[in-house]
């Protein structure tokens, strides 16, 4: 067997059943071996979008996304998507075709160092260097990617290593190191709660990646304590429970962020106090007592200290804290808060009001289907206004913010759930970011929507520049667009163009109804803002609205 | 404040270049490293500097796969 046929057969031994990619020269023999075999490819347009197919993948499954490249340009287009899954720990498998051992460090044709350009956007990686570690390090990358804390791990295998006949010995995991919880550390939290007036539950990704929202809701359901999540946590509290007050942070709701601000323990659950959620971090949660559960160490008084630390996987640790009921008073408190600072749907103009339309579809479009946003405004106006019932239906790039994410995520969610309703929203800006992989819906006939909130402006970066730069608008104004609806018509998808309010049901429909791939193209209001808003240095309870600009 | 610790390591190049690019990243300046390679690993003696507390460097070099055992030598400068 060579070394090619056997990257293909762990694959597939491993449940890898679909794969995103573009070949080129130095990984042509993993491609011949692929000819045939079990494991689908999808050929995407750019390597970029591979990389991002594989995150959709991962993301709407819990399960390991991977992706192909060649080397050189090939690897370097995958590293932003590297970058994206480390910082919103995606379980991510990249394999990279290298140049032949010989040539290594010749700077021969399509060599670039992959494996020193992985260091920092990996949670580990290798370059194969003998033809027997291959098997070894496959099992071990596949491994190391979806244990503890979920990583992008990167293969850079040489071309003679994937020509060569290569043993196979099958690679036993060796027992996860997973930390033991400190019962100590267990016995201050629950004294804690005990003595908490005003708590409330700070939850982040981590619930998705320990697969922890049944824990989550039980320990919800029993204390009735009032939570706030991330933006990477949206679903991870169902949207029926009653003391949920949305998403906190720069873009957050004023409830939620006021709610956190006046608490006196805050129970940190999988979530790194990442700054767009804390704003000035030393005015955050000023009085709170922090209990933090995490499996990685490292984030555990990274950012704010704790006064207890439960260092273990949430599906262990969260059944650990005791369920003191919530006390009435901060319950009546929290709500409200909530009901005085709901968001609202009047507009008063005629335009399409993107949270209204956000909101319409969310409760139109069926019950688990996935929405993958790009990132900017239309970004935290589907945070804000649209619910979700489980993490893996929305599908956001958090950490790094990389716009372009949207549409090949999209793609990798509907490749992982052929049978689900899959949307992106999108802007005008990120959408021709990765634009080009409108012909991979084409060639797979995949039924993926899409809705563009187009202000014919970068939205986000221009409101800063109206809000903290004088309305100096460098290089913010795209009103020389392409026709968003004929461009999707090239590639044979139909849609719509809505400019006016009494045109957003009637899109909505249509994306719903649709079989197949959709688009609608919703012209929105060029000044309209993303409220509230915490300005830079501020605290979160120092929220801009629109009325107090 | 300054920090000795020992690290030993996977005797790979790229473990010491994964490890380095740690120390720089997280805001810690070396102003002493030594390697030594027995027992099949590499051994580091090193010391950094930095205003931040040491927690914040050894938590995300026990994470790192190549990176066997992280011991703080002077504990009584550990800032917490």
């Amino acid at each position: 067997m060579t070394g090619a046929e056997l990257t293909i057969d762990l694959l597939a031994k491993h449940g890898v059943n679909e794969v995103f990619g573009y070949p080129g020269g130095a990984i042509m023999p993993i491609y011949d071996a692929l000819y045939g075999a079990p494991v689908k490819h999808y050929l995407t347009r750019h390597e970029q979008g591979a990389g991002f197919a594989a995150v959709g993948f991962a993301r709407s499954t819990g399960k390991l996304g991977v992706c192909f490249a060649t080397s050189g340009p090939g690897a370097t287009n995958l590293i932003t998507a590297l970058a994206d899954a480390m910082m919103d720990s995606v379980p991510l498998l990249a394999i990279t075709g290298q140049v032949p051992t010989a040539a290594i460090g010749s700077d021969a044709f399509q060599e670039i160092d992959v494996l020193g350009m992985s260091l920092s956007c990996t949670k580990h990686s290798y370059m194969v260097e003998r033809s027997e570690d291959l098997a070894e390090i496959l099992q071990e990358a596949m491994h190391l990617a979806q244990s503890g804390r979920p990583g992008p791990v990167l293969v850079d295998i040489p071309k003679d290593i994937q020509m060569a006949q290569v043993p196979f010995h099958p690679w036993l995991a060796a027992d996860d190191y997973l930390p033991v919880l400190d019962l100590n550390q267990v016995a201050i939290a629950n004294q804690l709660l005990s003595e908490a007036k005003q708590p409330v539950a700070y939850v982040g990704g981590g619930v998705q990646a320990a697969d922890a929202q049944a824990q989550l809701m039980q320990f919800l359901e029993k204390t009735q304590m009032p939570a706030v999540s991330t933006l990477k946590a949206l679903g991870s509290v169902l949207p029926d429970y009653e003391y949920h007050l949305g998403m906190l942070g720069m873009h957050g709701g004023q409830a939620a962020n006021l709610a956190v601000q006046e608490c006196d323990v805050l129970v940190c659950i999988g979530a790194r106090f990442d700054d767009r959620v804390t704003g000035n971090l030393g005015k955050f949660a000023a009085k709170a007592k922090v209990i933090h559960l995490d499996i990685d160490a490292a984030e555990v008084g990274k950012r704010k200290p704790a006064k207890a630390s439960l260092i273990a996987d949430l599906k262990s640790s969260l059944p650990q804290l005791e369920c003191f009921v919530t006390e009435q008073a901060w319950l009546a408190h929290t709500k409200a808060m909530m009901t005085e600072y709901a968001w609202r749907y009047d507009y008063p103009g005629e335009k399409v009001f993107a949270p209204y339309l956000l909101n319409q579809l969310s409760q139109r479009m069926p019950q688990n289907g996935v929405v993958c946003c790009d990132v900017g405004q239309h970004q935290m106006w589907v945070a804000q206004h649209m619910k979700f019932s489980h993490p893996s239906n929305h599908l956001s790039s958090g950490g790094a913010g990389t716009m372009g994410f949207g549409l090949p995520a999209a793609i990798g969610a509907q490749v992982a759930r052929p049978n689900d309703f899959v949307i992106t929203v999108s802007g005008d800006g990120s959408i021709m970011m990765n634009i080009q992989e409108l012909a991979t819906i084409r060639r797979n006939n995949l039924p993926v929507k899409i809705l563009i909130l187009d202000n014919q402006r970068l939205g986000m970066v221009r409101q800063w520049q109206e809000l903290f730069f004088e309305g100096r608008y460098s290089e913010t104004d795209l009103s020389d667009n392409p026709d968003f609806v004929q461009l999707a018509a090239v590639f044979g998808i139909p849609g719509q163009t809505i400019t006016h309010a009494n045109q957003v049901d009637d899109a909505i429909t249509a994306l719903v109804n649709s079989e197949g791939p959709y688009i609608v193209h919703a012209c929105i209001d060029d000044k309209e803002n993303v409220w509230p808003l915490v300005p830079p240095g501020a605290a979160n309870d120092e929220m801009m609205t629109e009325s107090a600009k | 404040m300054k920090h000795s610790l020992t690290v030993a390591l996977k005797n790979q190049s790229v473990a010491v270049e994964r490890f380095l690019r740690v120390v720089r990243h997280r805001g810690f300046n070396l102003t002493h490293f030594q390697l030594n390679m027995d027992d099949g690993q590499y051994h580091v003696a090193m010391t950094v500097d930095s205003d931040k507390p040491i927690h914040l460097l050894t938590t995300q070099l026990n994470k790192l796969v190549d990176v066997k055992q992280v011991t703080l030598e002077n504990l009584h400068q550990q800032a917490m």
